[in-house]
């Protein structure tokens, strides 16, 4: 028998659920569709748990139409008014910075551990990234908080005003705090490194070596095999690392929740406090716990659950569609 | 005699140099400076890490001592008991029902499901692993606080971090068990082996080390976890007594202490938190990792 080859997947039958038939006993077609039955129940676990989530939140908005206002820039309880537009405006605004760093490091780290590093150096490296998803986020926000965003309002915020004030909101004012959208930038970025540091890397090391061996053997330098062979062959692999790193950036709760400030009007600068959906969703729910809200003011927060959802949901099925394997990666957090 | 001067001439680097056009140069030199270039990227990964792990060990430490985790006096700013048995009691009981759901529903979707319907239920779980935290926390939140009416309890926060961390257990189970390799589970069944013998005494050994690698994993990225928590359970001043009590969780505490004035000694709390989450992750993870490289060698075995 010959090892399987990893390239042809091989069809697997299911396992007949009820087992053998067994000849003899004759009443058996209740007790065998019940057999046939019961296996496959536990398969529904996960379908169940997201199909609950969706109803629970789906009956909890209890269908109020908030209409297009839903979307304005206008958060204002007090009076009545329930627009999300200035939470989803700091997601976006957070998320993709945060992504086209992650993605432009993790491609680099991606190259550089596949292509240039010996293997020793980028076996006892590569754990190091993977290791960043581990970090619970709760711990990122902790570190952030006390340890990085002094290091941000004193030196580092000052520093951009004077060299790239000339760009169109790096012309300050700051606050002295640091805690702001650039922090969180900085944050998610470090967040969504390993996710698409990691398919980034099983993208290029699937790239049969043939094509790459043939390469070098035409003269190609190692930069240029990369450039012309390998990222093209598994630009599925880091398209489904973009969609990802920004599912995971995207739908950031706690970290950002403690660094970005929970202001309620967009910010002004790169260096103003903000605030995105899931960290606004956190802090009312928090503050909300044990009290009761009005109804709009519960169905509001549903519907944005509603809304984070669903973006998240969307671009996690881009990602994952575009994964051919089972599951390619076996990460943490991912 | 005269040949080696002959080879050696023409491996001389002034021969190739000679060759070389500029352009050739350009490329070869871009090659190599990039091969140095893209290395030091390494830095803006590790170094964070470097920084997080030193200064959360060195705010913690100092005020850390085997006195201040045991003691179970309703907590201060010198007693981490209270916090450490109740993330404990929650983290054991939501695993084990996380296990519990993730393992027979891996091994159905392995074992009996066709590839349709199997794909469909992947998707859904990785789509649960994608699903932002608060969402998960708000419906746990809604479900099991207000709807089921069990309160701010160590059962509502049991069962909303077990749906979380279920499709972790799920997809290592259903990896584990899709990957067994086909001529051992072809031979098993062609030798007469119901399916559950099969399973049982076939695949659960095959499988095993990696339904163990992600066991670990949904451990290491639940006692994290902090927004389905700190929306299900409020921070109890004892250990739970019945499943409805309140329940103080560590990174609860992190996220109740940390903006607090220095001076109440609060943010030192949720360092002392924060470092022991810390261990307790790392050394989950090195486990997975330890774990994961002696199943590889083993499969290898396997495969010859």
């Amino acid at each position: 028998m010959s090892s399987p080859d990893p390239s042809t997947p091989e069809v697997r039958e299911p396992l007949p659920a009820s087992g053998p038939e067994e000849t003899g006993s004759t009443p058996q077609s209740a007790r065998s569709f019940l057999a046939r039955i019961v296996p496959l129940v536990p398969a529904l676990i996960p379908l169940g748990i997201m199909v609950a989530i969706v109803i629970a939140l789906v009956a909890e908005t209890g269908f109020t139409n908030f209409g297009i206002e839903f979307f304005s820039l206008h958060w204002d309880p007090v009076n009545n008014q329930w627009g999300i537009g200035v939470f989803l405006l700091g997601s976006l605004i957070t998320a993709v910075p945060a992504l086209i760093f992650s993605m432009l490091i993790g491609l680099g780290i991606a190259i550089a551990s596949t292509t240039y590093l010996p293997r020793f150096l980028s076996q006892w490296l590569d754990p190091f990234v993977d290791l960043l998803a581990g970090i619970p986020s709760v711990v990122y926000g902790i570190w952030a908080f006390i340890i990085v965003a002094p290091y941000f309002g004193s030196q580092l915020e000052p520093w951009m005003v004077m060299n790239l004030h000339f760009i169109p909101g790096f012309g300050g004012p700051i606050n002295t705090s640091g805690l702001g959208i650039l922090i969180s930038v900085f944050i998610l970025t470090l967040m969504a490194l390993p996710i698409t540091t990691l398919l980034i890397r099983d993208a290029l090391r699937s790239v049969p070596r043939d094509l790459w061996e043939s390469g070098l053997a035409l003269g190609a330098t190692r930069w240029e095999v990369v450039r012309r062979v390998a990222i093209p062959h598994g630009r599925r692999g880091i398209f489904s690392a973009a969609f990802l790193g920004f599912g995971r950036a995207f739908g950031e709760t706690v970290a950002v929740a403690m660094i970005i400030g929970t202001a309620t009007v967009l910010p002004k600068n790169v260096y103003d406090i903000g605030n995105t959906m899931a960290a606004q969703m956190f802090e009312l729910l928090d503050s909300a716990i044990g009290g009761t809200g009005s109804p709009q003011f519960l169905a509001a927060i549903a519907e944005m659950a509603l809304v984070l959802l669903g973006i998240s949901l969307i671009v996690n099925i881009l990602g994952r569609r575009l994964i051919s394997s089972l599951y390619t990666q076996q990460i943490q957090g991912l | 005699m005269a040949t080696p001067t002959v080879s050696k001439s023409i491996l001389d680097s002034d021969n190739i140099r000679y060759d070389a056009s500029a352009r050739t140069r350009w490329r070869l030199g871009f090659d190599r400076v990039i091969g140095w270039l893209l290395p030091l990227l390494f830095v803006v990964a590790i170094a964070p890490i470097l920084s997080l792990v030193y200064y959360i060990s060195a705010r913690a430490i100092p005020s850390l001592s085997w006195q201040v985790i045991t003691s179970t006096s309703p907590y201060q700013t010198d007693a981490m008991g209270v916090p450490i048995i109740g993330t404990f009691e929650l983290m054991l009981l939501a695993t084990s029902i996380a296990v519990l759901l993730g393992l027979f529903g891996g091994i159905a979707t392995a074992e009996f499901l066709s590839e349709r319907t199997a794909g469909w239920v992947r998707m859904s779980a990785n789509l649960l692993v994608g699903t932002p935290s608060v969402i998960v926390g708000y419906f746990g939140y809604f479900t099991f606080v207000i709807f089921f009416g069990w309160s701010l309890s160590l059962l509502a926060g049991t069962i909303t971090l077990a749906f979380f961390m279920t499709p972790y257990v799920f997809r290592t189970a259903d990896l584990a068990f899709t990957s067994v390799p086909s001529h051992i589970r072809e031979a098993a069944l062609g030798s007469g082996a119901r399916p559950y013998q099969y399973i049982l005494r076939v695949g659960t050994p095959i499988a095993f080390p990696q339904i163990l690698t992600g066991i670990f994993l949904a451990m290491a990225i639940g006692v994290g976890e902090t927004a389905p928590i700190v929306l299900t359970t409020a921070g109890g001043k004892i250990p739970p007594q019945t499943l409805f009590s309140p329940v103080s969780w560590m990174s609860s505490l992190i996220w109740q202490n940390f903006a607090q004035a220095p001076s109440t000694g609060l943010p030192t709390i949720a360092f002392q938190a924060a470092f022991l989450l810390l261990v307790v992750v790392v050394s989950l993870n090195v486990v997975v990792r330890i774990i994961s490289s002696r199943y590889r060698r083993r499969l290898e075995g396997l495969y010859a």
